[in-house]
């Protein structure tokens, strides 16, 4: 896109610059689930939009396993790509910037800005790598917590998250109860699945094998960069429906134009675009970060210190929009499910929809005017943001 | 004809109201405007659920059949079923789960001893077709239809309370209780518990 055109149009934020908060120094540092401390934490986060005086008109948004805290506009003039959810933040747009201050925090474990494996460890002055704790879904919302309140920010109008985004919001409304009017839950589940365990794990498999992971000190050497396309290229077929890859490529193949057998050596243009996928996945991602955090998924589990569903939300408050998307195999509608089954019986207001959408998982980050709709009436529903 | 007027006198402001089937939210706009209730409604058609939740409606996509017994016991003032029970896969189910979740319920029916479908019966020889009831026997939704009599039939059997009931037929009129309503009774309203 033309840079002024992107950058002029009215519907976007423009240039948002990511912000940093420093917390956790010694010795208040962070105590994570495990036990093990964290300190000191700096987190990225941007916002868009303005807070008004009554501090009662903040959205969180919670990103999922690769994005970060550029949620919506461009860090720069020469980026390609707006942030990941620009789709929906924006002036006019569901998350309305000209009513709503919407903010994105990148998690802890992440690799874009927020302390993670490949941070600078004060103990050894070198990258964490390995040594980094563990960290859980749970833990990834401490810091978030502590940002509202440097930011003043006491209850909130609005949550919500897909896919990791979505396991965010829901420990967010367990842990936090009181602390939002409303929650946006979508792609997502009470739980991971064996079978999703299992895809996660081969893509864990692949970096872990890579001879460049070196036991996760690679940092100012060559990186696993196999490893890291493989783990994202498997991550991106389970996004994907095979009705949205049948669509785009169907059997469609291209010449190998370098090969000297160009004329016997064709690729499916989904093993290009695949291969496309894990190439410019290595540029922007750490694959220890790949590592921490696809295991926090998996082992999330928001029924940890509770008999059941229904009793982990006996103290949620929020009114929730639930959402899963029809071709959505990796999360599907029974998971989401689950959670509208076990809001009802503790009488909280909800919204569910088993939504129309082809793309699959991915679906809440394709452009969709329904969805934006579906979005806008939700965020109505929960009165105005007054106080200016 | 059906006439949410009567819905409307029966409905208390300011309740907390389950609608069955809930469309794209015609009964949970108007209660909610007019009698200031706090609605909930429940539907299994996408289309229509993403058109009640995009106007800011609290509706759950869901099967009646099914997701009734997950809201807590007498958690609603009233549970609305409009012209809904006689497509359910087990209307006396229904009807009783209504009555666990619901303080009252307000039913309301296609009188299928209306005394036109009696003659159209009788005359034609085959299943009836009017305004309300349009469809062939082959593609109806309504799998249960049935009378006024079949159902106060049922509610003596199950011991449950007629609180008020209410008639429409020819055309939008009301019709006086007096009247046979088994006979005269195009659709029928009633308020139980």
């Amino acid at each position: 896109m033309d840079k002024k055109v992107k950058l002029n149009s009215n519907n976007s934020v423009g240039i948002v610059k990511t912000k940093f908060f420093n917390f956790a120094e010694k010795p208040d540092e962070l105590i994570l689930s495990n036990g093990i401390k964290l300190g000191p934490i700096t987190i990225a986060y941007e916002t868009y939009g303005e807070l008004n005086s009554k501090k009662s008109n903040a959205i969180l948004v919670f990103h999922a396993l690769s994005g970060d805290s550029h949620a919506a506009g461009y860090n720069s003039p020469d980026d390609t790509k707006p942030g990941w959810w620009d789709i929906m933040i924006g002036p006019g747009k569901p998350f309305d910037t000209k009513k709503f201050f919407v903010i994105c925090a990148n998690v802890i474990g992440g690799c874009k800005g927020s302390t993670g494996p490949a941070s600078i460890n004060p103990e050894t002055g070198k990258p964490f790598g390995l040594a980094f704790p563990v960290v859980s879904i749970k833990d990834m919302l401490i810091p978030q917590k502590k940002l509202l309140e440097h930011l003043g920010i006491k209850k909130l109008f609005c949550i919500g998250g897909g896919s990791m985004g979505g396991m965010q919001a829901l420990q967010w409304l367990v842990t936090y109860p009181g602390t939002t009017q409303g929650a946006m839950l979508i792609a997502t589940s009470p739980t991971h699945t064996a079978q999703a365990i299992a895809f996660n794990s081969v893509g864990r498999f692949a970096i872990i094998s890579d001879p460049n992971w070196n036991n996760g000190n690679y940092y100012g050497m060559e990186i696993p960069k196999i490893g890291l396309s493989i783990a994202r290229m498997i991550g991106h077929i389970t996004y994907l429906s095979e009705e949205s890859m049948h669509k785009k490529f169907g059997r469609e193949s291209i010449k190998v134009a370098n090969s000297p057998l160009a004329n016997f050596i064709r690729e499916f243009e989904v093993e290009s675009y695949l291969q496309h996928q894990g190439e410019s996945f290595i540029k922007r991602f750490d694959a220890n970060s790949y590592l921490y955090i696809s295991k926090a998924i998996d082992d999330f589990d928001i029924t940890d210190g509770y008999n059941n569903l229904s009793e982990a939300f006996q103290n949620i408050k929020a009114k929730c929009l639930v959402i899963s998307f029809t071709s959505d195999w990796l999360y599907p509608k029974e998971q989401s499910m689950q959670i509208v089954k076990a809001l009802k019986i503790n009488g909280i207001e909800t919204t569910y929809t088993n939504f129309e959408a082809e793309y699959g998982h991915d679906s809440f980050l394709i452009e969709d005017e329904r969805l934006k709709k579906l979005f806008a009436g939700f965020l109505s529903s929960l009165g105005t943001a007054s106080g200016e | 004809m059906k006439k949410l007027g009567i819905i409307k006198d029966w409905v208390k402001e300011e309740s907390k109201i389950l609608v069955l089937g809930s469309g794209e939210g015609e009964i949970l706009k108007i209660l909610g405007g007019e009698k200031k209730t706090h609605g909930f409604g429940i539907d299994i058609d996408e289309e229509k659920v993403f058109q009640a939740i995009s106007q800011g409606l609290s509706v759950i996509q869901g099967d009646i059949n099914k997701d009734l017994s997950d809201y807590p016991k007498k958690s609603f003032d009233y549970v609305i079923a409009h012209d809904i029970i006689q497509i359910m896969n087990n209307p006396d189910k229904t009807l009783k789960k209504c009555l666990e979740i619901g303080n009252k319920v307000i039913v309301s029916f296609p009188n299928f001893a209306y005394i036109k479908i009696r003659l159209y019966i009788m005359l034609s020889g085959r299943m009836p077709k009017t305004k309300l009831l349009p469809y062939e026997w082959y593609n109806t939704p309504n799998i249960h239809l049935f009378t006024i009599k079949d159902f106060k039939e049922l509610c003596a059997k199950e011991k449950i309370k007629i609180i008020s009931e209410r008639f429409s037929g020819f055309g939008k009129k009301e019709i006086p209780g007096f009247l046979i309503p088994n006979i005269f009774a195009e659709f029928a309203y009633f308020l139980i518990e």
